[in-house]
């Protein structure tokens, strides 16, 4: 029963991203699209926090890396964009190699110091490399090439960047989702569980952490490289801590136990940001204050919620 | 069940709010992007003041070919891609027909090329990265506001008058502080090529807290001139920390590019030295004119205050816009545009010119000397020195605007 009922959301929700450019107002198509990029993100984020139990606050090195990559390849190279999707998200593969294999021997807030700590240093990077990187005033200005493989998609057009970003959103959160209950995703919840556990059965435990670290920073990469396109600039506060605390809160937020919490969490984060901001120049007081009741009384974030609604545990 | 019913409210507070379409007959509806949030959030306040003065006095005058100003505030936060998102936002969902704005030199530089997709006219009013009118410049964007260029040649120019050859730099260490530091390196080198421009100059981190170890360094250093672009909070705590020190009792000369800030005097009061050269882009006491004599009166009465220079951008915005508009006789952003082009607007700052080859205004620069007087609260300039603009301002070859 709790099977069809996923299954129907999904497909209601499926309908829903589908059919919103025909019918919405044309704003909201922008909102939809920074809501994907931005869930996307989340839900990279949520494979270390809450698969791995690891509380990643340096996320933004990834984000900000794939940006600057897909910035700087528009800019000098003009690739086709397939092409800048592709490498993009393998640089910030890269970071994530080089930092998580230092990151991954720590638990808990040393591991989160020590990400928040690397996190910092690519934005220092991305701050001062004037010369590569434009400095505070990062890449602005870069050209929006073709999609290429013989694919007939205007960047420029909202509602084909929407489609595109659906499509690649989608199925990257497929790809998310079948490593969660692979094999692979199960080690990884099993050491959230007790990582001493997981090592005592012969399994590398700082190893398999590594790999998720990779995955995790991949895809934030990617979701990177679409926000610098859909945006288009790349710029340090891409990679700041406060771009690293956005994919925590949206977690918490929609649920980091439920595979679309982050998702849900983007969505709730960004449409009150969207609307606050159209009545209060103090916005962040408002938001403030309306996400600290969310956290306080929806402890389980909105997917918790639902779920009780629904009659599920309780 | 009162979660429920709460939840329930949220939602269709969201679906009102997104459905809201106020665009009434017989407005002109402005949008404004500026910063209202964060330590810097009193820039953007400065500019609601100068445009809800000037919505109101042309409101109550009859409106622009009778229509009334409506305008909306966005916050760009300081980061580019807020900035865009939110101009987005004003263009599609609140549908304005006209835009104005921008602090930050980085969101005028991630916007300015997204705005010819939105078709709208936008004058920028602070943000002095000199890009925007030069390598990023196109159709759509103006700007009426000093930029980097024009503000160093006038110093550059001062620099050259005190006749001291080794210049150093205090400036914030982002994209602004450098380029000051390197324009005005430039224009001094060719006004006087035996002047030497400090290898190792001062750029101490934006905002930081703490600036005693720059100042030190530079008093050790015995330049014999110091150029500071540093402004806003940090020119005000580094003033003050450079009093202590005894930054000012040595034997070099100071040049302020943004010290003649009211908020920076206000801040400051009798702490500002005296006798220190200082630039801004606006100063209340400098043009004898109607426009600006009224301007201030009717700032002053209204918010008790003398108008800073970002309350005087965004007033005269709303006044270019409506230039504009009624020699265009239309509300058609092309025309507007067209309009904008070639405009001599008369502004609380003198009679500006907006060139059509990169859209830049050829705007006065004002520089003074810091000087006590019993009857204002803050130091005031005297003597005043006012650069006309077409002393100051490249040529639209040297800005590389291409515009298209």
């Amino acid at each position: 029963m709790r099977k069809k009922i996923q299954l129907g959301v999904l497909l209601l929700l499926a309908v829903v991203l589908v059919l919103l450019p025909k019918v919405s107002p044309f704003f909201i198509v922008f909102v939809a699209t920074e809501i994907l990029i931005l869930g996307l993100f989340a839900t990279s984020f949520n494979l270390m926090f809450g698969y791995c139990g690891l509380l990643s606050f340096g996320h933004g090195a990834f984000f900000g890396t794939g940006a600057y990559v897909a910035g700087l390849l528009l800019q000098h190279l003009q690739w086709d964009f397939i092409w800048v999707l592709a490498v993009a998200p393998l640089a910030a593969a890269v970071g994530a190699t080089l930092i998580g294999w230092l990151c991954v021997r720590l638990n808990e807030v040393y591991f989160s110091m020590l990400t928040l700590a690397f996190g910092m240093m690519v934005f220092a990077i991305a701050h001062q490399w004037r010369s590569v990187t434009g400095g505070s005033d990062g890449l602005a200005g870069f050209p929006l090439t073709e999609v290429g493989i013989g694919l007939d998609i205007v960047l420029a057009n909202p509602f084909h960047f929407y489609y595109l970003t659906l499509l690649i959103v989608a199925l990257s959160l497929a790809a998310i989702y079948l490593l969660t209950i692979s094999p692979f995703g199960l080690i990884l919840r099993a050491m959230r569980e007790n990582t001493e556990r997981v090592a005592f059965a012969g399994i590398p435990a700082n190893r398999y952490r590594l790999y998720g670290f990779i995955l995790s920073g991949l895809f934030s990469g990617l979701a990177g490289a679409l926000f610098a396109t859909f945006s288009r600039v790349a710029v340090p506060e891409m990679s700041h801590w406060t771009q690293s605390a956005e994919p925590i809160l949206m977690t918490i937020l929609g649920g980091s136990q439920y595979f679309f919490g982050p998702l849900a969490g983007a969505a709730v984060f960004l449409g009150l940001k969207t609307l606050i901001t159209s009545y209060t120049s103090e916005w962040m007081i408002y938001l403030g204050v309306i996400l600290l009741g969310m956290v306080l009384f929806l402890p389980k974030g909105i997917f918790g919620l639902l779920e009780r609604w629904l009659g599920g545990r309780t | 069940m009162l979660r429920k019913l709460l939840v329930m409210a949220v939602v269709a507070f969201m679906a009102i709010g997104f459905s809201l379409d106020a665009q009434a007959e017989g407005t002109v509806k402005i949008g404004a992007i500026y910063l209202l949030s964060g330590a810097f959030s009193t820039y953007g306040q400065f500019a609601k003041n100068g445009i809800e003065l000037a919505a109101d006095e042309i409101n109550s005058s009859g409106g622009i070919l009778g229509k009334k100003i409506e305008f909306v505030l966005e916050d760009s936060t300081g980061k580019a891609n807020v900035g865009i998102q939110a101009a987005r936002k004003l263009v599609y969902q609140e549908n304005v027909d006209l835009l104005m704005g921008l602090d930050s030199s980085g969101v005028a530089k991630g916007l300015v090329p997204v705005v010819p997709e939105l078709k709208k006219p936008f004058i920028i009013t602070h943000a002095a990265s000199p890009d925007v009118t030069g390598s990023l410049c196109n159709k759509y964007v103006f700007r009426i506001s000093l930029n980097i260029a024009q503000n160093t040649k006038a110093a550059a120019l001062i620099a050259k008058e005190l006749g001291v050859k080794k210049w150093t730099t205090i400036g914030p260490d982002y994209d602004f502080g450098h380029q000051s530091w390197e324009f005005f390196g430039n224009y001094l080198k060719e006004l006087d090529p035996e002047v030497v421009l400090s290898a190792d100059p001062s750029f101490p981190k934006f905002k930081a807290e703490d600036f005693t170890p720059f100042i030190n360094k530079v008093i050790s250093d015995k330049p014999e001139g110091v150029f500071i672009s540093l402004w806003g909070g940090d020119l005000i705590n580094f003033i003050r920390q450079a009093n202590n020190l005894g930054f000012f009792k040595q034997n070099f000369k100071v040049l302020m590019s943004l010290g003649a800030a009211t908020e920076v005097l206000t801040a400051l009061g009798d702490q500002m030295p005296e006798g220190i050269w200082v630039g801004t882009r606006y100063w209340f006491a400098a043009n004898d004119t109607p426009t600006n004599n009224n301007f201030v009166a009717a700032y002053k009465k209204r918010f008790g205050d003398y108008p800073s220079y970002n309350s005087q951008g965004a007033y005269a915005a709303v006044y270019a816009y409506k230039t504009a508009i009624e020699k265009a006789k239309s509300f058609e952003p092309d025309k507007i545009i067209a309009a904008l082009e070639n405009l001599t607007v008369d502004t609380p700052s003198g009679e500006l010119l907006i060139r059509a080859e990169d859209h830049q205004a050829v705007v006065n620069g004002n520089w003074g000397i810091t000087k006590a007087d019993k009857n204002y609260p803050i130091r005031i300039l005297d003597p005043i020195r006012i650069f006309p603009g077409k002393d100051i301002t490249p040529t639209p070859q040297e800005s590389g605007c291409n515009m298209q």
